[in-house]
């Protein structure tokens, strides 16, 4: 059983490798670099956790192609973080791939996860093995929490680095903004039960009170339910100025759509779960309108030294990359900058050496030089904010088009 | 918004949610009263429905919410459409018996309860695998109007579901009451050894029942679409898991309760939703469900008592 | 592994099936323990701690649905709850401020002390792994028994939406009580076992053997459980609940029991998940949980111990191991061949699909799945099928059954009972008398009452009047399991078997009432239950020989493949089994052919010998002539005449009752079976 995996393993990868036109004079003498992509590919998050993953490929790909590391081949080994029996991320499935990950002599770095929930179950294995892995997407500010450090951190080194910011950080910030710039006083707020929702609700509703602004509400969204209407109708009698969703798209788009039948012309805003192609297919216009999204990372489609990855990415998979694909690739930059000192230094490539070259990292991405704190967020946390407003020129599905951007969201 | 106004809209969020589950509690009670079988395939029937519905809409042309038709070609796409629906599901339903119950009929036990849990299954992962779990925009032929009654809104849809949902429930009401085979299938239902030895087709019977409860529940779908003008592999469970609680209320096997049943849970949702909380509704409808099978097994108007002798 | 084994072993046959399969269950054990050492991958562990974990579950299930028959659909909430139990008192999750009340919890090792975030000490619980284990399977089988009380009366269909119900409701109120459970977050720090000092960690092999011990206690008690007077009720409750009662078993009790100990296997379960883990969401157990745990069950064979282990372990391996292999070739393959789609085909996301298939087909096509609980014992020789009958049975010695003096004393006294369904009057103000030692008869044409009057004395139906006693005490109102602790036993008309047990177990089912083994000294099996399992085989075997070589030869056989007279002759052998004082027998000889009516009639009279009472309802007059000591006529729910069987015999309004109902029926042509009521 055991050397019939290897055997398809092996096959599978030459296969690929093949497949993918490696130059076979490169890949004969070079070493090769194993970076692990840990992501729920099945399920309900397939659809964006595919998006991530061919943004950390196309970083790789791009690296070989262009012999970045001269005599260093970087692969990709992908690692499904969802069952089918979960439905979604699976939490057992992930500590299992992080001890695959671990137990891998060539594979030094990873990226992912996507869920915060997975990243719970990793980040003690992954800080036994020194292996670093960056997330692209996941904002639960608990793993890289100080307070918490003996748990996700056992080892005592950060091995769970982000390229986004953090919930702690999101939410806050879109209060600000929602206080600020749109001169929200009153604030009616859902979250969708997931971990990532109700974590960023939390977040937002803690800012709110701090800075005096009335939360009127706070109710909870079944993602499996279909209607929203009581819960709509029970704000629409509330009458807040604004809603705040913490949720992704899966029960976003019902509710945008719902939303804008029973409370068209209230101020409506959510987190990064609400800055999907989800919200402009599935719900689509005139009810998708005026939403406010935010990303937590700096505005990165749409600026000029982005504007070649996302032509390179829509070219070889057929769709824009969203915004974590990008994150991701930035995630693949920062692994073959660490690479890149580790060899200018002699020193081995090691999943200790690798740790440690990230978190001193200083390379720059499509997001400028990022750097991490001793705990492995980045050190800037910049929160960007859009607003949905439709280009009829444009297609419905193109992002870049449909999501205006509106400025950074004001430090909490 | 007043507060009987807020009530009033909050009944009219519960009237078309209740007349939603209706349709979909007669189709387990029709089959529960003759089979004696809880059917989990039809919460995801069903969801199939929404997809038939959005194919044939497409198929008109129509996609997303651009185009907006009015009269006679509103009513005959909305015709043809719920035509093709409630076919194809009801042969759906059909298939299903034919090919997956009919060998288990006289297996006693679980077996064939497992089985449909196993077709429920199969249907969602097919509809899962071809749309990788995107959630669909579903079209919407009906022209924006909404009326405003003593301060709550009533639009098209609401308006339709309380047509088409009533036009439906008293067709198989008026069918099982008056015709030759809705006779034989209450006969059934009451005792299917007597009703075989007075010479009624079983099988006949059996596949009537499944044909008709899956057409509604594809009615059931279509209606979800163009209400909520989205459908999604998802929105059998919730939907299914409700409509049987109403089919239960209102006393399994019994027509009429069936529809009060799905009204009151509606209803309970609403009001729940409103003076309670969201996140507690489900916990809510299924307390009810227990105290109403523990205290009154035969629920409210049914009279086949759901524990052993 | 039965069915890979007997391929094996056929060279091996000398060997005692018993040895061969110990010597089989040893080389598991021995290739379970070594796969660690030969195999250093720690992912791999971990899968295959993680499908020990799913094999824990599934056995707990088992219980539930496989030996009960009870469809739970919401089995992950028992999971969750045990989880959630370790989790919280084992993380930093609640710290309520210190105060004295904690100092004997810190000198037990639960709590210790320390620092809060903002000021003074808090409380921090550091329940121990191994404590935990024992306390979450106590919590969730609490919870089983709270939830189940008044559920588990439900029938099976609305049993199995109600645990749907509860397996929904449990996730909800984790993910709502956020200041107990940290919400939808998850919990953070669940602590790692520490076993002499040395902390888990992350390192996946100390887990794995963890589960390991854990499957195979959990397989122990299963066998032991499934083995014992505990595992027979609960089969009896499975195959035929309303023979379950009347043969004493306490239905309610043991479908709690059933619920507690499947719980209490879920919660023990949920702790090492976690524990491995070390966080818990409750997305971990929704409803796919419950139904994959079905599946594999279902898979494996529903009621197989060794089928629920290995029903989970392949599936969960055909998801961590073999599908993604699979999609390794077939992706090679579809590189190989230059087709896109093959090449990215993920086959792992359609493993749902695959258990939505495995349902379905398993129900179609093999229901009793991979390794069934029951194999069909080889055929008997023609020899053992054609020898002699051995009719009587003086030489039996039959202890302590019968012996009923001739004394005239009353066994039962059945006083102007009625008994209404509806409009309808099954019984109307009857009064029968039964003397103890004597045997009496009811006769009567179809609908006439009698089932229902052996329903009612046995608890079957409530009387709407009147008064039954049974040597001088009211049975009426009673339930059908304490009246045969009284001493009543019965067969039924329309013979009521637990179809699937064999002979033996019929047998031994009906001595459940006296029989003492609790659950406990089920699994511990201390000398008293050995010696107390050995009397009951010994006494069922000695009932069997009453037959003759009838049943003895058949003895370890399905009772389903029995031929007719042979599952009447069960019956009454189950019935027996209670060492009742009072005999109903409903029909004994319905469907005999005259030889074996014949036979029938003089074990019965045997039975009288002995000193047994016994009421009789039957429909061949030569039989009741021949038994019975008293006839009483039974039409329209009322008694119509009584007396000596010849008398009976003369009376005319017997005859026009009897034979003017019974020719108008045949005119009509319906004489089919009248049902029991």
């Amino acid at each position: 059983m055991i050397t019939r995996r290897a055997a398809a393993q092996l096959l599978a990868s030459t296969a690929a490798a093949a497949a993918l036109g490696a130059g076979p004079a490169a890949a004969a003498a070079d070493k090769t670099v194993v970076v692990g992509v840990h992501l729920p590919l099945t399920g309900a998050d397939a659809q964006s956790a595919t998006l991530i993953l061919h943004g950390a490929q196309l970083a790789f790909d791009q690296a070989n192609d262009s012999n970045a590391v001269p005599g260093y081949t970087f692969k990709v080994k992908v690692f499904d973080n969802a069952t089918a029996t979960a439905g979604q991320y699976d939490p057992a499935q992930a500590a299992t791939n992080a001890r695959k990950m671990v137990s891998d002599p060539h594979l030094v770095a990873a990226i992912g996860p996507e869920m915060s929930g997975d990243g719970k179950a990793q980040a003690p294995i992954l800080s036994q093995g020194d292996l670093a892995t960056i997330t692209p997407a996941s904002t639960n500010p608990d793993i890289t929490n100080p307070r918490f450090a003996a748990e996700f951190m056992p080892a005592g080194k950060a091995i769970y680095f982000r390229t986004v910011t953090t919930d702690a950080y999101q939410g806050p910030e879109m209060t600000m903004f929602f206080s600020k710039k749109l001169g929200v006083k009153s604030v009616y707020i859902l979250d969708d039960s997931g971990a990532y929702g109700v974590g960023l609700a939390d977040a937002f509703e803690a800012q709110a009170k701090k800075i005096g602004m009335k939360v009127m509400g706070r109710d909870r969204l079944d993602p499996k339910n279909s209607d929203y209407s009581t819960t709509l109708t029970k704000i629409k009698s509330i009458n807040p100025q604004a809603l705040y969703y913490g949720g992704v798209d899966q029960a976003g788009v019902k509710l945008v759509k719902q939303s804008y039948q029973i409370i068209p012309k209230m101020i409506k805003g959510g987190g990064d779960g609400m800055y999907a192609p989800d919200i402009l297919t599935a719900a689509g216009f005139p009810a998708a309108e005026g939403w406010y999204a935010t990303i937590a990372a700096p505005h990165l489609v749409g600026e000029k030294q982005a504007q070649g990855v996302i032509q390179a990415y829509t070219s070889k998979y057929g769709v824009e990359p969203s915004d974590y694909a990008l994150t991701a690739y930035d995630g693949g930059l920062i692994i073959i900058g660490a690479v890149k000192t580790l060899v200018a230094e002699k020193k081995p490539i090691t999943k200790a050496t690798m740790r440690d070259a990230i978190g001193a990292s200083k390379t720059p991405t499509l997001q400028g030089v990022v750097q991490f704190d001793k705990n492995g967020d980045m050190l800037s946390h910049t929160v960007s904010v859009y607003q949905i407003r439709e280009d009829k020129s444009k297609p419905l599905s193109d992002m870049i088009a449909q999501y205006h951007y509106l400025g950074s969201a004001p430090e909490a | 918004m007043t507060f009987s106004s807020l009530l009033l809209q909050q009944t009219i969020n519960g009237l078309s949610l209740g007349a939603m589950y209706a349709l979909l509690a007669l189709g387990f009670t029709l089959i529960y009263g003759i089979l004696e079988l809880i059917n989990f395939a039809h919460f995801n029937v069903f969801m199939i429905g929404s997809f038939v519905a959005l194919w044939v809409l497409q198929g008109f042309g129509l996609s997303g919410q651009a185009i907006v038709l009015t009269g006679l070609p509103l009513v005959g796409v909305l015709v043809a459409a719920f035509a093709v629906t409630m076919g194809g599901c009801g042969l759906l339903g059909v298939a299903i018996e034919r090919v997956t119950l009919r060998p288990l009929r006289n297996v006693t036990g679980p077996a064939a309860m497992i089985t449909t849990i196993g077709v429920s299954y199969i249907l969602f992962n097919i509809v899962l695998l071809i749309t990788s779990a995107q959630t669909m925009n579903f079209p919407n032929p009906l022209p924006p109007l909404q009326w405003n009654v003593g301060g709550a809104v009533v639009t098209l849809q609401e308006l339709l579901i309380w047509g088409v949902a009533p036009i439906l429930m008293l067709g198989l009401w008026a069918f099982v009451q008056k015709s030759r085979l809705g006779k034989a299938m209450r006969a059934t239902a009451q005792d299917p050894e007597a009703a075989r030895m007075m010479g009624v087709e079983v099988d006949k019977v059996v596949m009537t029942a499944f044909f008709l409860g899956s057409a509604l529940a594809g009615a059931g779908g279509m209606i979800f679409g163009l209400y909520y003008n989205f459908t999604s592999f998802l929105i059998g469970f919730t939907a299914g898991l409700r409509a049987f609680t109403a089919a239960v209320l209102g006393g399994i096997g019994n027509v009429p309760g069936a529809m009060v049943g799905g009204i009151l849970i509606g209803l309970i949702e609403a009001y729940s939703g409103q003076f309670i909380a969201t996140e507690w509704a489900d916990v809510i409808i299924f307390s009810i469900l227990v105290l109403v099978l523990v205290f009154r097994p035969s629920g409210l108007f049914g009279r086949v008592a759901p524990t052993k002798s | 592994m039965p069915s890979a084994t007997a391929a094996l072993a056929r060279p091996f046959a000398a060997i005692p099936e018993a040895r061969r399969r110990q010597a089989a269950t040893l080389a598991l054990a021995l290739a379970a323990l070594l796969f660690p050492v030969y195999h250093g991958n720690q992912a791999d562990i971990d899968s295959l701690a993680n499908a020990a974990i799913y094999a824990s579950l599934a056995l707990g299930l088992n219980i539930v649905v496989g030996f009960t028959g009870l469809l739970d659909l919401g089995y992950a909430a028992f999971f969750a709850i045990g989880a959630y139990t370790y989790g919280i008192l084992s993380s930093f999750q609640l710290q309520p401020e210190w105060s004295s009340f904690w100092v004997p919890f810190q000198e037990l090792g639960l709590v210790t002390q320390m620092p809060g975030e903002t000021t003074g000490f808090v409380v921090h619980f550091t329940l121990s792994f191994w404590l935990g284990l024992p306390l979450a399977a106590l919590v969730a089988a609490g919870c089983g028994v709270a939830f189940g009380t008044p559920t588990l009366r439900l029938r099976g269909d609305y049993l199995a939406i109600v645990t749907l119900g509860f397996g929904e409701i449990v996730p909800i109120v984790f993910r709502n009580w956020a200041s107990l459970t940290n919400g939808a977050a998850g919990l953070n720090g669940v602590a790692a076992p520490v076993l002499l000092g040395h902390s888990f960690g992350v390192n996946a092999t100390p887990y794995y053997y963890v589960a390991i011990v854990l499957v195979s206690a959990l397989i122990f008690m299963s066998f032991r459980l499934r083995d014992s007077r505990i595992g027979r009720a609960w089969m009896a409750i499975r195959e035929d609940e309303i023979a379950a009662g009347a043969m004493g078993v306490n239905r309610v009790r043991f479908k709690l029991l059933a619920f507690a100990t499947g719980a209490g296997f879920a919660g023990m379960t949920g702790v090492l998940f976690i524990a491995k883990l070390q966080t818990a969401t409750p997305d971990m157990f929704d409803f796919p949980v419950s139904v994959m745990i079905l599946v594999m069950i279902v898979f494996g064979g529903i009621g197989s111990v060794w089928g629920a282990v290995a029903g989970a372990v392949s599936l969960s391996l055909l998801q961590s191991w073999w599908l993604p292999d699979l999609t390794g070739w077939v992706d090679a393959a579809g590189s190989a061949i230059g087709n896109r789609w093959l090449a990215q085909v993920d086959l792992s996301q359609s493993v749902e699909l695959i258990f939505g298939i495995i349902l379905v087909l398993m129900m179609l096509y093999r229901r009793q799945g991979l390794i069934p609980a029951y194999r069909a014992p080889a055929a008997l020789s023609f020899d053992q099928q054609h020898a002699v009958v051995q009719r009587g049975f003086g030489e039996l010695r039959l202890s302590g059954l019968g012996g009923e003096a001739h004394t005239g004393a009353l066994a039962l006294g059945v006083r102007g009972v009625t008994v209404k369904f509806g409009g309808l009057v099954a019984l109307n103000a009857v009064d029968i008398d039964v003397p103890a030692g004597g045997v009496v008869a009811v006769i009567g044409p179809n609908g006439s009452g009698k089932s229902t009057l052996f329903n009612v004395i046995t608890g079957l139906v409530p009387a709407d009047g009147g008064s039954i006693r049974f040597h001088d005490e009211e049975i009426l109102g009673l339930h059908d399991y304490q009246i045969l602790v009284k001493g009543i036993a019965r067969t039924f008309q329309n013979i009521r078997l637990f179809p699937t047990l064999t002979v033996l177990q019929n047998v031994l089912v009906g001595q459940h009432a006296r029989l003492s083994t609790g659950a406990i000294s089920a699994v511990i099996r201390p000398p008293g239950t050995r010696r107390e399992e050995q009397g009951a085989i010994d006494w069922a075997m000695e009932i069997l020989a009453i037959f003759g070589n009838r049943l003895l030869p058949r003895a370890g056989q399905a009772v389903s493949g029995l031929s007719y007279a042979n599952r009447r002759r069960t019956e009454i052998a189950r019935a027996l089994a209670s060492r009742p004082r009072l005999l109903l027998l409903d029909e004994p000889t319905a469907g005999m052919n005259p030889a074996e009516t014949l036979e029938l009639a003089e074990q019965i009279k045997g039975l009288k010998g002995l000193g047994l009472t016994v009421l009789l309802i039957e429909h061949k007059l030569d039989v009741v002539t021949t038994l019975a000591d008293t006839v009483y006529v039974l039409d329209h729910g009322e008694v119509i005449a009584k007396g000596r069987p010849d008398e009976v015999r003369r009376n005319e309004e017997v005859l026009r009752a009897y034979l003017g109902r019974n020719a108008q029926a045949a005119a009509a042509g319906t004489t089919g079976p009248v049902h029991v009521a």
